[in-house]
């Protein structure tokens, strides 16, 4: 699904944020990443989805060759793809329910078909009642949920989620992390970057850690991966 | 994926009433343009149409040499003018006419006898354009005995050669007003862009393609254009509903011009078209420029 082959990534007049990364994740892999502030895990995501290019190395996405995909074909790309930002990049002046569809009408979806999958989404992270309201009078964790129900959305076999759970309390995270997990059952394969020990801990996955953009460690545990 | 018409409209006409004052104001740009072009091609149309009117009634004299055969020359300009009303003036007539129309001042003829005005034959030139009136002249030359052809039309040959420096001139204008239009509305679209990088940017992070982001935008920039161009058709036709009867007043001519002499169906299609093009090009800019930085 994701192969990186000596990944760097350098930004103008700064140190590299990622430095000769390798790293294979597999279809249908549940995968925690983590490291302290600037480990280089946003970056690795951006990488993943097309927003950012590898300065070197070679990173591979469903099989091709992301250095050698035109630009014209990489919404098509991201189509694969889910992605939880972490600042999740909501529209303000969307109402909850048509940020929740905008990637459905991308992929130009029947109306009606949005409108169910829409309901469906935002019943699963409990803002039914919220689907009319704009991003801007929600709480964080209410957005946080808007930007997971989005991801989720389009069904994607690759879901990427930068710190899902950073603005939630631990009654919400379970429920968020539930439906990651529920992604994954389904087939989608999960990446979360996140620094929250407890996820690690409480959650039995493969962990990849990073410190100052080179991987650190690679593991089935947190308990393997700090060590 | 396909892009959905429907819905680009439908977004498009969100966005604009979401921003109205951005769409009026690209609007009122597109007017501006329209409206004066139209009000220049609507008067140039005018004028052409007067100077028809006025060549149409001009009468072709040719002056006969002294000791011509009037009726001869009479039957040569017939053969040449076919279809066209000829009259011999012997000179005693066209004397009299002169005096005639002098009116009171025609003591001023007191001792010119007819020797003073040469013979002529007179063709009527009804309906004739200017051009046709040229072209007739010069064949009348060729009238046995003639020593001159006058049309009377020096002044209409210089109107005619100010209305074709005009329509000239118009061309140049359009072209300049429409190339200023696209930059004011392509600078207010890109205000309307830049104010929406954000929604730009996370619509091609969910994998929006560039044609579907453009899509609203472009038919946003159509229909400001549409608007514009809409509002200014409806304007040159209140203006034309308010001159034109003053000018029949001041000039008798006026009397006989219509909507399609000054602003005909093709002219207002015309103006139309363009303030959309005007529109789409503008807002086509304006998304490019957005789409190239995200």
């Amino acid at each position: 699904m994701i192969q990186l082959f000596h990944v760097t990534k350098e930004y103008p007049g700064d140190g590299p944020a990622l430095q000769d990364v390798s790293l294979t994740i597999g279809k249908g892999e549940f995968v925690f990443l983590t490291g302290a502030s600037g480990a280089g895990k946003s970056t690795l995501l951006k990488l993943v989805f097309c927003d950012e290019a590898a300065t070197a190395g070679q990173l591979l996405l469903f099989g091709k060759n992301v250095a050698k995909i035109s630009g014209a074909a990489i919404p098509f790309l991201r189509r694969n793809i889910g992605v939880v930002f972490q600042d999740f990049k909501l529209l303000a002046n969307r109402t909850v329910a048509e940020n929740v569809a905008l990637p459905l009408e991308v992929r130009g979806l029947a109306l009606k078909e949005i409108r169910r999958r829409v309901r469906g989404l935002l019943r699963s992270v409990g803002l039914e009642h919220r689907a009319g309201k704009f991003p801007p009078s929600l709480s964080g964790g209410e957005q946080q949920r808007v930007a997971v129900a989005r991801a989720l959305a389009p069904d994607p076999a690759l879901l990427l989620a930068d710190e899902p759970t950073g603005n939630l309390d631990p009654e919400r995270t379970l429920e968020v992390m539930e439906l990651l997990h529920g992604a994954n059952a389904r087939g989608t394969t999960v990446v979360v970057a996140t620094h929250d020990r407890s996820l690690l801990e409480r959650y039995k996955r493969r962990v990849v850690v990073l410190e100052a953009g080179r991987l650190l460690s690679d593991g089935d545990s947190v308990r393997r991966a700090v060590s | 994926m396909p892009i959905r018409p429907l819905r680009a409209a439908r977004r498009a006409l969100e966005s604009m009433a979401r921003g109205p004052y951005v769409a009026l104001v690209g609007a009122a740009t597109v007017f501006v343009a329209v409206f004066a072009t139209g009000l220049f091609a609507g008067a140039l149309g005018g004028a052409e149409r007067l100077l028809a009117a006025w060549a149409g009634g001009v009468r072709i004299s040719v002056y006969l040499a002294p000791g011509a055969d009037l009726e001869r020359a009479r039957a040569a300009a017939a053969a040449l003018a076919p279809g066209r009303r000829t009259e011999a003036v012997p000179a005693e007539v066209a004397l009299s006419r002169l005096a005639e129309s002098l009116g009171e001042e025609a003591h001023v003829l007191e001792g010119v006898g007819p020797g003073a005005l040469p013979d002529a034959v007179e063709v009527d030139g009804a309906g004739i354009s200017l051009e046709g009136a040229r072209e007739l002249a010069a064949r009348l030359r060729a009238v046995p005995g003639a020593d001159d052809v006058d049309y009377g039309t020096a002044w209409l040959e210089s109107l005619e050669r100010f209305v074709a420096r005009a329509r000239a001139a118009g061309v140049a204008l359009f072209g300049a007003l429409a190339l200023a239009t696209a930059i004011l509305v392509s600078n207010t679209l890109r205000l309307a862009v830049f104010a929406r990088r954000e929604e730009i940017e996370i619509m091609k992070l969910v994998g929006a393609t560039d044609a579907f982001v453009a899509a609203p935008f472009l038919l946003e920039g159509l229909l400001q254009g549409l608007l514009g161009a809409g509002a200014a058709v409806l304007a040159l036709l209140g203006v034309h509903g308010l001159v034109l009867p003053r000018l029949a007043a001041a000039v008798a001519a006026a009397g006989g011009l219509t909507l399609a002499d000054t602003l005909p169906p093709a002219l207002l299609l015309s103006l139309l078209g363009g303030g959309a093009a005007i529109g789409l090009f503008a807002s086509a800019l304006a998304v490019a420029r957005a789409l190239r930085r995200t």
